[in-house]
């Protein structure tokens, strides 16, 4: 997990992104309800609603820290969590260089970025779920495999006291599938860099 | 154990020159071991692999060929013809564990009697040292006496397939590829003609053996009349009369099949496998290959065919996601072609070694690429009685729920495809989808599925090695025409048969204007484009 070294040395700043109707507040929420009740950390959470919530770009800051947290506003975030291109467009500048980018990786398709990012298909592998509206909780799976921002036990039973009843398990279902993704992403990267990128065809 | 009194050499001798050499042998009262059983042919090249084959499965311990020395032969290339056999059968043998030494030509010349007994004796000795074949005697067919009286069998059989439910609509002929392609063949003209006592004239046996037990007809029956079953089991009555259905390639499949029967044979099967797989004897996954290398080593001689490649790459994409799977040396075959040639009794004789087998292995998982061998394990077992404790699955249901919850990515491949279904898959176990699942998320240049695809889809041509001729391929001819159709110049595949009967036809030096494209098994086509992304 990335953290700042100079300034404030334990906290985490975050920014999720995405366009009104994606559960983007939401996410921000779950992870800090899970830092602060789940973890026992601090955290704060702005939330940019308006004309935004309702199509255009919209976010959510998150700000997690050991200490008491002054300043709610994340001016460059170290994790940047973008589910549509104009969040991405809008944010993408601020990213430290040093920070991680989680992208949905059809809603957002770059191949480069001024930090080191990885993509998932949230929003297809939520369709496949059988249910769009949970591209969010899955796109928390994957950031928490990636960063471990929260811990996993945190996120979940956050997860199960937000989202509405009835609907738990299908979304607990959902992060798995985004951790899992996370994991598998990160195993891939080490067999690509020990040069073993695919099958052994013979 | 046989004492060595018992082996049994059986010794094909050319009429030509080296029978001469056995004659002065002969006429000079020389000790020839008894255990050589002389057969004088006229040429050695005419002892194809299925009569050397047939030798140990009709309990041979070792099988020498004599003849000329290549370019004294009488007929030409017959010396050459027997060395490749020689060759290919040697490889067989070895497969199964039986050692390829027991198999040998050798040239002599009508004056060189000395050098052929001493080539008998040095082979009786190693012969001797190799001890007896593990291959049992397959016992004749007429030893196969009847338990129950054959019209009482029939009427059971047509009882359990309910042939009377037929409403005689004729659906099934209209789907019956055979049928379409102009072979005086009716499945439903069986069920009438079995009904009314005509089981044995000549034209419904030579139908029953030509059914390819495809089940299209099954697919359309508005009666669900199991066609595939149904002629299984009067194939099954057949061969208890002492008639042999119609085996291609001189049974030389067949005897080995009926070989794997044998109790004490240890096969050694995965002589091949490359170093670079990774497997685990512990592990708790077997992965199970199949017929393939026997496939190469036979078919090789015509057809450049390399299934046990497809079996390499299944293991390599096991690898990939992490799975080191156990592997059988002495694995057998499944007993699925004998079972659909109507030899029950060396099915179920098969089955029950493998069952035996494998329950004892301590697995919870078979993963296998075959869809005869998934077939044959995960339905047809159970339904012969034969329970399994642990689960069969098909490879690709394996990939397609590690590929769903992995980063993996496609390379994009510059090829048009099409797909040619596998009726034990797509039809028989009703699993259409699951290729498909796979083949969407490959990334070629186009797709596009054949006119008869998925449930509907032609079969290759063949199934079981039987009842192989000119209407296989005209039914093969019309199915690579629907290749054309599509423009693919990649035919993908799902069974190691297909890709064997296709390519058969596609090499028919009688049929020249046969559409040709290349194929590659779907399983390999993931394994050569998969990456972590
Ligand atoms: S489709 Fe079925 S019911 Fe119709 S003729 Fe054929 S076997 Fe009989
Ligand atoms: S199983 Fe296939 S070949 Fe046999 S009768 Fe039915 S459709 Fe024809
Ligand atoms: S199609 Fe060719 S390979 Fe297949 S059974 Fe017939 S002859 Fe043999």
């Amino acid at each position: 997990m990335p953290t700042l070294e100079n300034d404030h040395p334990t906290q985490t700043e975050i920014i999720v992104t995405g366009f009104g109707g994606q559960g983007i507040i939401l996410a921000g929420k779950i992870l800090g309800m899970s830092a602060s009740l789940g973890d026992h950390k601090e955290s704060t959470l702005v939330q940019a609603y308006g004309p935004e919530s309702r199509g255009g770009a919209c976010n959510a800051q998150v700000i997690i820290a050991d200490r008491p947290i002054h300043y709610p506003y994340v001016q460059t975030p170290i994790i940047l969590i973008a589910m549509s291109q104009a969040g991405y467009d809008k944010f993408s500048g601020q990213v430290r260089k040093d920070g991680t980018l989680l992208i949905d990786q059809d809603l957002v398709p770059i191949s480069e970025a001024p930090c080191p990012f990885y993509g998932i298909p949230a929003t297809r592998m939520a369709e496949k779920l059988g249910n769009k509206m949970m591209a969010n909780i899955i796109m928390l799976g994957f950031t928490t495999a990636i960063t471990q921002v929260v811990s996993i036990p945190a996120a979940k039973k956050t997860i199960s006291q937000s989202v509405p009843k009835g609907t738990e398990e299908r979304n607990i279902q959902a992060f798995s599938k985004g951790y899992d993704y996370g994991l598998s992403t990160l195993k891939g990267q080490e067999r690509r860099a020990a040069g073993q990128p695919g099958a052994i065809a013979q | 154990m046989k004492h060595s009194s018992q082996t049994k050499i059986i010794l094909f001798l050319c009429n030509w020159g080296a029978h001469a050499a056995y004659q002065t042998l002969q006429d000079e009262l020389r000790a020839i071991p008894d255990q050589v059983h002389m057969i004088r042919i006229p040429c050695t090249g005419r002892i194809d692999r299925a009569l050397l084959l047939k030798a140990f499965a009709m309990g041979a311990d070792g099988v020498a060929l004599v003849g000329c020395d290549p370019g004294t032969c009488r007929y030409g290339a017959g010396t050459t013809a027997a060395q490749r056999n020689t060759t290919d059968t040697g490889k067989i043998l070895e497969l199964l564990g039986l050692g390829k030494e027991r198999v040998r030509f050798a040239t002599v010349l009508p004056e060189e009697s000395e050098q052929l007994l001493a080539f008998l004796h040095s082979f009786l000795d190693d012969l001797v040292r190799l001890g007896p074949s593990t291959i049992q005697q397959q016992p004749a067919v007429a030893e196969l006496e009847l338990a129950v009286d054959s019209d009482q069998r029939l009427q059971q059989i047509i009882a359990a397939h309910d042939i009377h439910a037929c409403q005689d609509c004729g659906k099934c002929s209209s789907a019956c590829p055979l049928a379409l392609i102009g072979k005086p063949f009716s499945a439903r003209g069986i069920a009438t003609a079995v009904i009314n006592g005509e089981l044995h004239q000549e034209s419904v046996r030579e139908n029953v053996w030509s059914c390819l037990t495809c089940g299209l007809c099954y697919e359309r029956c508005p009666s669900a009349v199991n066609f595939p079953a149904f002629i299984q089991e009067l194939r099954h009555l057949y061969r208890q009369k002492q008639s042999q259905g119609d085996e291609s390639h001189g049974g030389f499949l067949h005897s080995l099949m009926r070989s794997m029967a044998s109790a004490e044979l240890k096969p050694k099967r995965w002589q091949n496998l490359p170093e670079k797989l990774r497997i685990d004897q512990e592990s708790t996954t077997l992965f199970y290959g199949g017929c393939a290398p026997y496939y190469d080593i036979f078919f090789g001689k015509h057809l450049d065919v390399q299934t046990e490649k497809i079996l390499f790459d299944a293991i390599g994409l096991l690898n990939f996601f992490d799975v080191f799977p156990r592997l059988l040396d002495d694995e057998r075959c499944c007993g699925h072609d004998l079972l659909c040639a109507g030899d029950k009794d060396h099915f179920q004789k098969i089955a029950a070694l493998n069952g035996e087998r494998l329950n004892n292995l301590g697995i919870t998982t078979m993963i296998t690429s075959c869809p005869e061998c998934y077939q044959t394990f995960k339905s047809t077992y159970p339904a012969q009685g034969i329970e399994l404790n642990f689960e069969v699955v098909h490879l690709y249901d394996f990939l397609e729920q590690e590929i769903d919850r992995s980063a993996v990515r496609f390379t994009p491949l510059d090829r048009r495809l099409t797909f040619q279904d596998s009726c034990r898959l797509a039809r028989l176990e009703n699993r259409a989808e699951l290729p498909r699942q796979l083949l969407n998320r490959l990334q070629p240049a186009s797709y596009e599925e054949m006119q008869d695809s998925g449930r509907a889809a032609i079969c290759c041509g063949n199934s079981g090695w039987i009842g192989c001729d000119t209407y296989s391929k005209a039914m093969q001819v019309k199915r690579l025409e629907q290749v054309r159709a599509t423009k693919a110049d990649l035919l993908i595949t799902a069974c190691p048969k297909c890709q064997i009967h296709l390519k058969c036809a596609m090499e028919d030096p009688f049929r020249l204007d046969t559409p040709s494209v290349e194929m590659l098994d779907l399983t390999s086509v993931i394994a050569q484009t998969i990456s972590w992304k």
